[in-house]
């Protein structure tokens, strides 16, 4: 039985973020119908949470039930392949930050980022634990300690994740399409 | 995590430019090494260029109206919320008029009604600070001169004690860029929120308007004078009853004082 003040704390907390909610489940699961279905577990949770949680910052306390949802959900659903790869031991081996920037050019960046379609497919293509923390920052605007908080990460890890996100962007975008 | 170079520190921090989320003494340091250093500099043109087309191209989307009425249904008390799991229930129980009812359900409602909308974010944040007022009082003699030296518009701060709607203080919301003097009643543990806006902002005389925004009631109103929006927690049929409270007193003694 949810409490009256849990209600009044959760009309207070959930809805107002629904938008970075929706928009961080689409990405994490690629799927809008998946994401309406991450959000409501999501937002049930956040209700009998509610009856004891004490929150500092509704936005990345929201969004950080709405990605551990969105992992639950995606252990269960999706094919192991699919699912976060381990830890963030993996990433190095993954993608390295590319310090031979000059290698390249920013001019082909800004050619390939005219094609809407082709970044999309480049930020769903990026390895979970890196998607996560962009789409945070790019799209849901978090700040460091947000992103942090969200997603139950060192403020460094996210730091070295953004860097690597978007370096990895950079990448994929610079080759030839 | 693979250690990091200084060469890798540098790239944290060149993003962490981009995020303004470096300090003055950081960011003096970092472009006095982008100055000497052209591949840093690349590299930087490189990030904001990711940067920038992630944003254009990905930008937040909406929540569908659909998921955005169940999830505020869920913090409505039980029955309603069960009854919501239906989208065209959610959508009716939200208020949305029935022969705009494929309309509403693609458009979010905080676009229609810009101020309703400012007004409902604003009676989340008051309520999530666990200060639902500015001055706390229930003496309209005391609210309504605090009222009066903050926000530009006067208002009557009416007396509905006896009605059930004791008058538990004040505090000026924004709306735009208008300072609006705001009066909070409360209804057993409920807060009752009732914004007094100058006709420019209300649009003009109309009769009671309903509406859900965030999963806030709000109803709206204006006479020939000024418009008013209650926002509440409380149920539909509850903060009609209030309305209809506040109204029949202001009709009584609005005249008398202002």
């Amino acid at each position: 039985m949810i409490s009256d003040a849990a209600r009044r704390r959760y009309q207070a907390i959930v809805p107002p973020h629904v938008d970075d909610a929706y928009a961080l489940a689409r990405w994490l699961s690629g799927d809008p119908a998946d994401a309406e279905e991450i959000v409501q577990e999501a937002a049930l949770r956040a209700l009998n949470a509610l009856e004891t949680a004490n929150v500092e910052r509704p936005r990345a306390w929201f969004l950080r039930i709405v990605r551990n949802a969105a992992l639950t959900w995606m252990a269960k659903n999706r094919s192991k392949s699919l699912v976060f790869a381990g830890g963030v031991d993996d990433l190095a081996a993954i993608e390295p930050v590319d310090p031979a920037a000059d290698e390249l050019s920013p001019e082909a960046i800004l050619i390939a980022a005219e094609d809407g379609e082709r970044v999309r497919r480049a930020i769903a293509a990026l390895p979970p634990p890196l998607r996560e923390v962009l789409t945070l920052r790019e799209i849901n605007g978090l700040a460091y300690r947000e992103i942090a908080e969200a997603t139950e990460t060192p403020i460094g890890t996210v730091m070295s994740r953004l860097a690597r996100a978007r370096a990895t962007l950079a990448k994929i975008l610079e080759e030839k399409p | 995590m693979s250690d990091s170079g200084p060469r890798d520190d540098k790239l944290l921090r060149l993003n962490a430019a981009l995020d303004d989320e470096l300090d003055a003494a950081h960011r003096l340091e970092l472009e006095r090494e982008l100055a000497r250093d052209p591949q840093l500099r690349a590299a930087l043109r490189r990030f904001s260029a990711v940067s920038e087309a992630v944003r254009r191209h990905a930008p937040r989307e909406q929540a569908p109206a659909a998921l955005r009425a169940t999830v505020a249904a869920l913090g409505r008390p039980k029955q309603k919320a069960r009854r919501a799991y239906l989208p065209i229930a959610a959508a009716l129980a939200a208020g949305v008029v029935i022969g705009a009812a494929a309309q509403a359900l693609l458009a979010p409602s905080r676009a229609a009604d810009p101020v309703a909308a400012a007004l409902a974010a604003d009676f989340a944040r008051a309520e999530l600070s666990d200060r639902p007022y500015d001055v706390a009082s229930a003496d309209r003699h005391v609210v309504k001169p605090w009222l009066a030296t903050r926000a530009p518009l006067g208002v009557e701060a009416v007396d509905l004690g006896d009605k059930g709607y004791p008058l538990a203080g004040g505090r000026v919301a924004v709306v735009g860029a208008t300072s609006v003097p705001t009066l909070v009643y409360q209804r057993r543990e409920h807060w009752i929120a009732v914004t007094e806006l100058p006709l420019a902002l209300a649009g003009g005389p109309a009769g009671a308007r309903e509406g859900t925004f965030n999963g806030f009631r709000v109803v709206r109103w204006a006479d020939r004078e000024r418009g008013y929006v209650a926002v509440s927690d409380i149920d539909a049929d509850e903060l009609a009853a209030f309305v209809a409270a506040f109204r029949g007193a202001e009709a009584t003694n609005g005249g008398e004082a202002r």
